[in-house]
This record gives C-alpha cells, structure tokens and sequence, in this order.
C-alpha cells in the first residue's frame, strides 16, 4: 500500500510499517541485519515538488525549528534496543499523530489540485497507521500516549501558522518534516518487527486487518 | 516740459556723463565696491552683492542709490552688509553705492549700470517633502512643493531628480521631470522603480529646479541641489541574513536581480537561481546580488534562489514565474432551476501560479450591482460559478473578472435568464399502464419554473429499435412532478422510455435525457384471423386445413391455440381446438362440403374467424404456363377471369433440403392479373411449381399450373450424346434430355461445335479452336441432327452444350472419324491414267506415221565426235578410260607428267598449264592450317598417272622421286571424335574416310608419337584416299619421305571439273577401276552420256 500517487514526491513506504510480518525492514536492511535508519537515506527524487535544493542528494540545510519540535526518530541503537515495546508504541503514536496533523495542515500549501488529492489520500492511510498503532496497544494493554508539549503548539498548526515564514522558510520545514516522517517510517518497520518476534503475528494481523488494512 | 522723451533722453545722457566723470574721479579708493552681482528668485527683486574692502574700517555701512528708466527718480538705501534687495527692472538699473564710514562720511562712491542680462535667476532650492518607498514594487515615491507661488504667473519649470544607492553614492539614475508653475503653491510627486529589490541597498535622493522664463533676458541657472533624503529602511529589515525579493511573483520574460543580505563577517559561497550558479555582483559589504535574465516559468512550488553563506548559513528566497490572467473564454451563463445563474469558461492559457496566488474569478452583475467570488477546480477544464436568481429581475449582465499577482483580465455577457434555461435532467422517471395502448409517464424536475411553460420530449423505442419522438408541453411548477401519457402503442409489446425537457417559449437547451424505462403493455385479441387454406385429399373424404401463424403485431400477445370449425349451413357441424405451434389439421368430410373457419385465441380472447370453403370445382384443360425469374423472385401473371369472385389464391410447396414440402400460399384480390412471389426459401436454379386457383362463388376451381425460377441459372451438366450414325460426308448426332434438377432453368436449345481434330492432339476448347463450326439448335423437341457436308476419312471433334436463360452449360466432347470415299478414290485415279494411256497411243500413232519427218526435223544424222580430228590426242593419253568424257567439254589439259628417277626429298609438282601457286608458295611447311582457309587447287591426277604411280613397288626406298596431283577446291573440316580415334583401323577402313581421319592415324602410324600440337596441326583439309596407298605407291610423299613437311596427307586424288573430292573405292587395292567407276557416277549428271 505504498502510496505511490504522491510519487515522485513523497513517496513513502506504508505498506511495509503496515504490515511489518511480511517486509520489515528495507532492502538494504534485510541483508546485514537491520542497521539505525537515518533521513539522508530519503532518496533526492522524492523531494522533486520542493525542487532544487532541495531534490538534491547532498543537500542538508540547517534544521528548522519547527521541526525540531517533531520528536525525532533518530536515536541511539543501544537506547532504541532498552526501549519496552509499550515505549516503542507510545514513540511511534505520538511521532504519526504530530506528523499526521502537519501534513493535513500542508494541504493548503501544496500548489497542484492533483498533489492535493493524492496527499489527502496519503494523509489517509497515515491515519489508519495510527489508529493501527493505538489498536495494537490497546490489544497489548498499554494507555494511550498524552498529546506531546502544549495542547496547541505552534508548529502543529502547520506551515504558514508562523507569518514570518517566507516560502523558502516553508519548503526548509517541509523538507525537515518530510524526512524525519520518512525516518520515521523506517523505524517503524524496525520497531514492528521487534513487536512482531514477541507478539504472535495473528494478533497482530487480525487487529490491523480489522481496521482495515 | 517733462513730458517730452527727446529732452529727457539727453539729459539722462548728460546725467551718466556726469556719473563717468565722478566714477573716473574717484576710482582707485580701497573702500570702493566693486564686482557687483546680481541674482533674482523671483524675477521680482534681486539681490546683488558685491566686493569691499573693509578691514580696517570697521563701522563702514553702505548706501546705495538704484536708479530705473522709470520711475527716473533714484531710490536710496543703507545697508551694513555687501548686499542689497533690490527690484528688478526690465533693462538697465543704475546702481550707485557709496560707502560710508562709521560717522557718515562717503568714502568712496562706485555707480554701476546693471543690464538685465548681467542678471541670474536662480530658483529657489527645491525642499522634498516626503520620500516613501515600496519594498514590495521597489518604488519610491517623491513629493515636494514647487513653490509657485513665488511667480505670480505661469511658467514652464523643469526637475532634476537624482537617485543614488550604495555607500559610495552611485548615481543610479538622473530623470528629468518637467511641470508649469501656475502661480500657487502645488505638490508635485513622483516615483520611480528600481531593478534591485530597495532592501538590498541604501537609496538617496535630490532634487533641482530650473525656471524657463521666456522674456528674461538675463541667465537662468539649475537651482541648487535640494538636501540628501534616504529611503526610509524597512520596517521589517532583518537583522539575520536573507535573500531578496520574497516571495516575488514576476511574468515569464522578466530579468530579475536578487540579492542575499548577510552579517558582518560572512560571506557568500554562491548563490543560485533554482540548480544554476550566477555570477554576484557586490553591492556593498552586507550584500551581494545576481541578475537572471528572461526567467520561465517556474514549478509549482516555486524557483528557489538560495545563497550559501560562510562560515555557515544557506538563505533562499522562492520566485513564482507565470502569466497575467487569460481573458475567460465562452463565457456562458444558463440556470438550471431558476434559484440559480451557473456561468461556465474556459480560463485560456494556465498561469502556472497556485494556490494564493492562483487566478481568482470574480462574477460581478452590474445590474444588481452585486459580486460573487467563484471558487473553481483547477483539475477540471472549465470553470463554474454560481449567482443567485434576483426576484423580478430578468436580464442579468454580468462581467467576469480575472486576476491574479501579475495581472487581470475579463469577459461580459448579457442575458436574459428566462431565455437561458437548461433544465436539471428528469429525476425519477417512471412508466406504468393498465391497458393494452396507452402508458402513464412522471418525472420530477427541480426548480422554479412558475414564470415559464416547459416543453418535453418523450422517447419511445420499440423492440424493433424503431424510434418515436412525442413532445408535450407543460406548465412549469416548483420542484414538482411533471405527468404525460402516450397512447396509440401496441398491445403485448416492450417500449423502453426516455424523457427531456426544456423552455418552451425561448429554446436554450435540451435538458439531459432522463434514465431509460422499459414498459410492457397489456395483451388484446388477436387483431385478425389467421390466412387460411385447405386441400381436399385425392379421394376426397378429408380436408387439410393450413393457417399462417399471426405475426407478432397481429396476434397481440402470445397465441395459445387455433379453434377450427366446420360449418354448414350455418351449422357447426364439427369444432376443435388446435394447440400451438400446429398449423394445420384433418377434418373429415364425409362426402359433404362445409364452411370451414379457423380462430386464433390469446390469452385476452380470440380473433376474428378466418372463413374458407371446402368446395373444390371441377376444372379442365389445366395449361401449365412458365414464369419470369426476376432474380428475387417469381413473376407470376395469369388472365383474368370474370368469375372469380373472391380472389386467387396462388398456392405451392417449397421443400427446404431434406424436409418434406411445406404448404404455403398467397391470396390476390379477384383484379390481380400478376404478382411477384418472394421467399425466403426460394434458391437460384430451384424451379418451384405453383397452383393458382380462382375463388368462385360456389368454391375455388384450379386455373393453372405455373412453374418458375427465381433465377435461372446455366445448366448444371452437359447434355449426353452420342454419334448414331458417321457416312462418308456425314455425322448424326442423337442427345438426351438433361434432368430438370439440372437444368436450373428453362433450356431455351443446344449448341452443336464441331471441328476437325484429332484424340490424340491437345484439347482445346471449342471456342479458342478457329475453324469450328456451331448449330443452335432451338427447337427443343429436336433429339438428333445430322451434320453433312463432312470429309471423308477425317476425324472431327463434336461437342454439344445446353443453355438456358442464365447462361450456357458445359460442354461434353467426342471425337468420330468419317469413313473413307472409295468410289470417287478409284475414279480418281482411273481417269488420268485412262487419259495418259489415250494420249500415248495416240502420239505413238502420230510418231510412227511422222517417223520420217521427225527424224529429219529433231534428229539429224551428227558426225561422231571420236572421229574428230581435235580430239585424237586425247585418245592417246587417256586412252582405255571412257569414262573421262568430261575432257571433251573441258580440253584436257595434257597433263603428261614425265616420271624420272630421283633422289630429292623434295615434293616435287610438275603442271604445265595448272600449277596451283599454293602448292609452291603457300603449302604450309608444318602441314595444314585450317584456320588460314587457304583455298590449294592442285591438279586432278589422272587415272593413267596414278597407275603409274601405283606400279612402283612397295618396298622402294624412301626418298624416290614422287608425282602428287592435288586439286582442293576447299578445306573439308570433318569433327573428329577423338575417342573414337583409336579404333580406326586405317588399314581395314580403306575407301572414303573424313579426311580428318586419316592423316591422324597415318601420322600415328608413321610418327608413332603425335603430339597434341601434331594434332591439332593436321585438322583441315586431308586427302580422302587411302594415304596407305599413297605412301607405298609414291614414297616420296611428304609422309613417307618423313620430310619436315608435316602436311604430308595433302595430294588426295581429285577431279577437276567437279573440283570435289573424289571418293576412292572401298577395295581400292583390289580394283583400280572401281575409282572410275565412282567418277563416272559423279558425271553422270553433268555430262551426256557418251553413246
């Protein structure tokens, strides 16, 4: 189910933190075992919307503020593998719900009628990822994550809530942002997987299958 | 006495005489004023000022003392300062300035006359009023007071503005800006747009003024420079680095300069315009730019333009490049339910901007004065916008405007909306009926439709896809049902229905058609009594009743059974019911006729009786009449017969393959005379027989038979046919008829070929073959005919064919040799030798009783040419030969050939009279060359010579003398089998050989060892004669000498009047006259035979 109609742009693999049983963890992962994700394996074409810089391979701009508020997917191996899975889910829930209410807020921002559309429908299938999440830990017995920082925070209300913000400024947040969802994803994949060798799978899939997927 | 001008001229000639003479007096003071100036604002009073020394007179005050030509009268003031306000006046002003001291005494006193042209108007220095900019457009605006006021009248000024930027002050540009001073005080304004975003540089302005006064004589001068403004820096001015323009939405073509602010102590690394690197231009220490020329457009989310910064930092700015607006196109306004007016366009070319800064469409009616702003779907190609239908307001004009950063653009339409209507496509449509004819149609429409009258078109499709259109018109209502109802339909059959309406008064559009409805009617009884016909048995007992099955139009739903009845007298006598799908029954008669009449039921009842009589009439001399093929059918025709009453009915049996025939028939109104009978079934070359009777008033009566085609075809097969009879001169052909099956039509006769041929030659058909002959033969009744005027002896080819009025059949062929004529052979050759026998008899009768005359006549007595004289010598030399009578015609040569003993190798020719030049001269040394073709005649040896040839002994040496008489009249070439070479026994094989041959073997023989090269030497002319008896009879020959002369064959025995070669006799050795003998034979035609 990797929303391929934002392709080109932002092509992001769902499918694959969907359904962790059946493909885990990336190509390069599978091979030597899974190694730490990081953003500048976001591959250039998938930025092609934004255009030069930043589709450009070796381009890493200084982080933006606002998506240093995203909490971030990078984190050290040894802290990642001391994480309990009711920490891994409750990371992951927080991180999709952030991210999820950034790009619902992009909409508005996204210049062609079509890219809208297929944002919608990757926003979409973005929310099933988290409704998926809070079923699992709703099946595992875990609360629910409390929204993080302040109940209303600035970036959450999406680019052009700062109107300081020049376009440049703007595509800098979505770059960020975009990145870190797809590191994100990334270590999705890897955190189901861990899930996936404690938990028995049919659970798991009969759960994410009843929401849908 | 003042008053004239002459006297008060001279004496202000007489006044600065005086002056000059003062002013010489008294020049040289050091307190003297001097280099008088005099400047005007105003051109109303100036102010002059001039030069003194003063410095050690402190207290000195000065008077002047001006003086115009009018009023004449000088004016006097004082003044501490070197300078004066004093007016101006047209021409010359005579200024006297006298300085005093501090007690009042004059010093010095110095008079100047000022011209008007020694006179500076200087306007005053312009003050700016304000200068704002706009960061956005890079505009500054200017404003300032042209004081015009201080002229009480017009005049034309002109304005030097000058912009500056940077630190260093670089003048950017320099605008002249003219503007009439109209004797009050006004604000001028100006602006001007700079190319580089304001923000990335310090702009300066200042301003001058110059006044063009016609009649001023004196110097005009630029005012001086007003003080320096600077533009106002921005309100948001960043203190971190950035790129400017923000944000900028530029057309496609623009040349556009960013430029990247930073902080003291970085630096750019570059700076790029999407992927592209320009070169930057430095502004100042805080500021770089770079110019991108013609810019396209950009993508969707806007170029960015970014510049590296070190140590660290990247900033960027993005540049939306599109197009202004296109004019909206096909603007059209309609409404659809009255509540609202939907305009439609097609925006034109795309803009390539998005999202805010997309075109934005405004819908303004100028009417109602009211605007509505239209929000449109990018993805689809024409845009919608909705106004609201104002209540008593008919005409609408609206103007759609267009807009976005880089410009507008609009598009006007005036409409009536009662004149624009286009109806929402017919909601739920239904179709319902309770009878057999008519059906029940509702649909809903939304809207308001109160004020018009709505027409509506309803589809009707049958099952046969046959199409029928009705319109009803309606009066409108709001969001109502609308109701119709269409009759005359078809009993028991399936229409499908469709519905669209529209205005009725002011046609705009159809609206859509509403979905399809499909509705079966009721069943009704059958519309009409099946078509009806009976056929009584031969005997007569039972009656066959047919009927036609109705057709689905006429049977009005689905036909369950057939009731036949048997009436008489208006009496059922008998009645049954037939199901479906049988279409015939048996009724028995029993001797009796009855009416007979046969109903069709359905389920909603039955159909009217179809009535037919059982009576058959006695008919005779029935006539069986041909019809016409038309090609799809059967042209039928009969006469017409005054008795029939109730009409013909036409009736046969068309058998499908195997099947047995099915009774069909057709009925004709009692005027008919003809009719075309079509069918499905009927097949080219099929013949179909027909019955057609006449419907009488007391029953129906046989007319005729009648037998078709529906197209005659060419007969199938050919006609079989044999030869009955052959004579000498004649043939008699007999034929059969061809089967009718085969003739696939009617045979109109046959056509008879014949010619002469063989069997055995190849077969052509007949009519490639030339000298065929052919009969027609049209007289079908005709089984045989008889072909005369034959040869006799000869073999001929007949065929015979049959053709009908499709084309002719094939053809079958035999071939019959007539006999031979013995008679006329005999008389043939009895007469002539009958004829030569008479004459014969005759003539020997004539000769004998004339013998004495003719011998006289044609036989004289003629002296014996041996007896001559001229010829006796010749009986000495050839003397014994006979045969040589060619010498008397040709005077022998007396070739007398002396024979002496010698020892030379050298063939040796002796000819007195022929002597052949080639034997001598051209006689190849190495033997024959037949590719010369050299032409040797060589004398003909005679027989006396060659018996003394002959007589030598066989075994003489080699080397004695030798005579060879050689005549060659040309090279005989034979080919030569060279396999067949070593066979040839020369020996044995003596007599006339190729002459090829014969040199070969002799030089095998003689050489033992030929080479190749001997071979194909020795080819061409060889003598013919056994060489074995020329070598031993004369050993001196070329051979048998074994001289270098290779061509030793040559000397073959010939003769010379024939010049042929002569052909030596098989067994020469045996019998030397046998040669003669040949030779005689050889003259045997040429010359007469002696005695």
């Amino acid at each position: 189910m990797c929303e391929r109609r934002f392709l080109g742009d932002l092509c992001l693999p769902v499918r694959r933190t969907l359904e962790p049983a059946h493909d885990p963890c990336p190509e390069q992962h599978r091979r030597g075992g899974c190694r730490p994700v990081h953003p500048e394996d976001l591959r250039p074409h998938q930025l092609n919307y934004l255009g030069p810089p930043f589709n450009e391979p070796d381009f890493n701009p200084p982080r933006m503020t606002r998506a240093e508020m995203v909490p971030s997917a990078t984190v050290d191996f040894e802290l990642w593998r001391n994480l309990n899975d009711n920490a891994r889910l409750a990371a992951n829930y927080r991180a999709y719900t952030h991210l999820l209410c950034y790009l619902r807020s992009m909409d508005g921002q996204v210049a062609k009628a079509e890219l809208r559309k297929n944002l919608g429908h990757f926003c979409t299938s973005l929310q099933g990822l988290v409704v998926s999440i809070a079923s699992v830990m709703s099946s595992l017995g875990y609360p629910l994550p409390s929204p993080l920082g302040s109940a209303n925070p600035t970036w959450a209300q999406g680019p052009g809530a700062t109107s300081t913000h020049n376009d440049f400024l703007k595509k800098m947040d979505d770059f960020w942002l975009l990145k870190e969802l797809q590191t994100w994803l990334w270590r999705s994949a890897k955190d189901f997987n861990r899930l996936k060798k404690k938990v028995p799978p049919a659970a798991l899939m009969l759960r994410l299958e009843a929401r849908g997927f | 006495m003042w008053d004239n001008p002459s006297l008060r001229c001279l004496l202000a000639i007489a006044f600065l005489h005086l002056l000059g003479l003062i002013y010489s007096q008294e020049t040289g003071f050091p307190e003297a004023p001097e280099n008088l100036k005099c400047i005007t604002h105003d051109l109303n009073r100036m102010i002059c000022s001039w030069d003194a020394t003063s410095s050690a007179n402190l207290g000195l005050t000065y008077k002047i003392c001006y003086t115009n030509s009018e009023p004449f009268s000088p004016v006097c003031i004082e003044t501490e300062g070197k300078r004066a306000d004093i007016p101006v006046t047209i021409g010359s002003t005579n200024i006297q300035i006298t300085t005093l001291n501090a007690s009042g005494t004059p010093l010095a006193t110095e008079t100047f006359v000022l011209p008007e042209e020694n006179v500076s108007l200087i306007p005053l220095t312009p003050q700016i009023l304000n200068l704002s900019a706009d960061f956005s457009t890079y505009t500054l605006y200017l404003k300032w007071n042209d004081s015009g006021s201080v002229f009480q009248y017009e005049l034309d000024a002109s304005w030097q503005i000058q912009i500056l930027h940077k630190e260093t002050l670089e003048t950017v540009a320099l605008i002249n800006y003219d503007s009439k001073l109209t004797g009050k005080d006004s604000i001028l304004s100006w602006d001007w747009t700079s190319d580089i975003p304001l923000e990335c540089t310090s702009y300066y302005v200042k301003i001058r003024c110059y006044i063009n006064e016609p009649y001023f004589t004196g110097r005009k001068e630029w005012s001086e420079w007003s003080p320096i403004r600077t533009v106002p820096e921005k309100d948001t001015k960043p203190n971190s680095p950035m790129v400017f323009p923000q944000d900028k939405v530029v057309l496609v073509g623009s040349n556009v300069t960013f430029c990247c602010l930073y902080n003291e102590g970085e630096s750019i690394k570059f700076m790029k315009y999407g992927s592209k690197s320009y070169p930057l231009l430095r502004l100042n220490k805080w500021s770089s730019a770079i110019k991108v020329q013609n810019v396209s457009a950009s993508i969707s989310s806007g170029t960015n333009v970014w510049c590296l910064l070190e140590p660290d930092g990247l900033e960027g700015t993005v540049l939306f490049v599109g197009y202004a607006p296109d004019t909206p196109q096909n603007l059209s306004c309609e409404t659809h339910t009255f509540i609202n007016i939907t305009c439609s366009w097609k925006p034109g070319r795309a803009t390539e901007l998005y999202t805010q800064r997309q075109t934005k469409y405004i819908l303004f009616e100028r009417i109602s004065k009211e605007n509505v702003t239209c929000e449109v779907d990018e993805l689809k190609p024409e845009h919608h916008c909705n106004f609201s239908v104002h209540a008593n307001q008919k005409i609408y004009n609206f103007t759609l405007g267009a807009s976005n950063p880089l410009g507008q653009a609009e598009s006007s339409l005036l409409i009536d909306v009662t004149q624009r209507v286009h109806l929402e496509t017919p909601d739920k449509f239904t179709v319902s009926t309770n009878s057999s004819t008519n059906a029940h149609l509702s649909w809903y429409i939304p809207g308001n439709f109160i004020q018009i009258r709505l027409l509506c078109q309803i589809e009707i499709n049958n099952s046969n896809s046959e199409q029928q259109l009705q319109s009803v018109s309606m009066a409108g209502a709001e969001n109502s049902n609308y109701r119709a109802w269409v009759d005359a339909l078809h009993p028991y059959a399936t229409y499908t229905f469709r519905v669209r309406c529209s205005a009725s008064e002011h046609f705009w559009r159809w609206s859509e058609w509403s979905e399809g409805k499909k509705l079966t009617t009721l069943e009704a009884p059958p519309a009409r009594g099946p078509d009806i016909w009976r056929e009584r048995s031969p005997v007569g007992e039972t009656l066959t009743v047919f009927w036609k099955p109705l057709l689905l139009s006429e049977a009005n739903g689905i036909i369950l059974s057939h009731e036949v009845s048997c009436y008489s007298r208006e009496i059922m006598l008998k009645a049954h019911e037939v199901p479906v799908p049988l279409n015939s029954t048996e009724i028995k008669l029993g001797g009796n006729d009855c009416l007979i009449s046969v109903v069709a039921k359905n389920r909603a009842g039955s159909s009217p009786p179809s009535r037919i009589t059982s009576m058959d009439l006695p008919s005779d001399n029935v006539k069986t009449e041909l019809a016409i093929a038309t090609g799809n059918g059967i042209y039928i025709s009969w006469p017409s017969d005054p008795n029939v009453t109730c009409g013909y009915t036409l009736k046969c049996c068309i058998s499908s393959g195997s099947e047995p025939c099915k009774v069909d028939w057709e009925m004709f109104p009692s005027n008919a005379t003809d009719a075309v009978i079509k069918s499905a079934l009927f097949q080219p070359g099929v013949r179909y027989n027909f019955s057609l009777y006449g419907c009488k008033h007391s029953g129906y009566q046989l007319l005729q038979n009648i037998t078709g085609y529906m197209k005659e075809l060419p007969p199938k097969v050919a006609p079989n046919f044999t030869v009955e009879e052959t004579s000498s001169d004649s043939i008699l052909v007999k034929w059969e008829d061809i089967p009718v099956e085969d003739c696939q039509g009617f045979l109109k006769g046959y056509i008879l070929y014949f010619a002469k041929g063989e069997k055995s030659s190849s077969k052509t058909s007949f009519t490639d073959e030339e000298n065929k002959t052919e009969k027609n033969i049209t007289d079908l009744t005709k089984k045989s005919l008889r072909i005369l005027d034959l040869q006799g002896k000869t073999s001929y080819r007949l065929g015979l064919r049959a053709y009908t009025v499709g084309g002719i059949g094939p053809l079958k062929d035999l071939y019959v040799v007539t006999k031979e004529n013995s008679v006329g052979l005999i008389i043939a050759i009895l007469i002539p030798v009958a004829v030569a026998v008479v004459l014969g008899v005759v003539t020997s009768i004539l000769c004998y009783q004339k013998r004495e005359w003719i011998k006289e006549t044609f036989y004289p007595d003629i002296p014996n040419p041996e007896n001559s004289k001229a010829l006796q010598f010749q009986k000495n030399i050839c003397e014994g030969n006979t045969a040589l009578k060619t010498l008397e015609m040709n005077p022998c040569t007396p070739n007398c050939v002396e024979v002496v003993e010698t020892q030379s190798t050298v063939l040796k020719i002796e000819d007195t009279e022929i002597i052949s030049p080639v034997a001598d001269s051209e006689l190849p040394e190495d033997g024959s060359d037949p590719e010369t073709g050299s032409h040797v005649v060589v004398s003909y040896c005679p027989p006396i010579i060659e018996e003394e040839i002959s007589s030598p002994p066989i075994d003489e040496p080699v080397g004695s003398s030798q005579v060879i008489y050689i005549d060659i009249q040309s090279m005989y070439q034979p080919q030569v089998n060279p396999e067949e070479e070593p066979e040839i026994n020369f020996v044995t094989t003596a007599g006339y050989k190729p002459q090829m041959q014969l040199p070969i073997n002799a030089m095998k023989m003689e050489s033992h060892s030929p080479t190749e090269e001997d071979l194909d030497k020795t080819v061409g002319y060889r003598p013919q004669a056994n060489t074995n008896v020329w070598k031993l009879d004369s050993p001196d020959s070329p051979i048998s000498i074994q001289s270098n002369n290779e061509n030793g064959s040559f000397g073959s025995p010939c003769s010379i009047n024939s010049r042929q070669f002569l052909i030596p006799p098989k067994d020469y050795e045996d019998s030397p006259t046998h040669n003669n003998t040949g030779w005689s034979f050889t003259n045997f035609f040429q010359n007469k035979p002696n005695d």
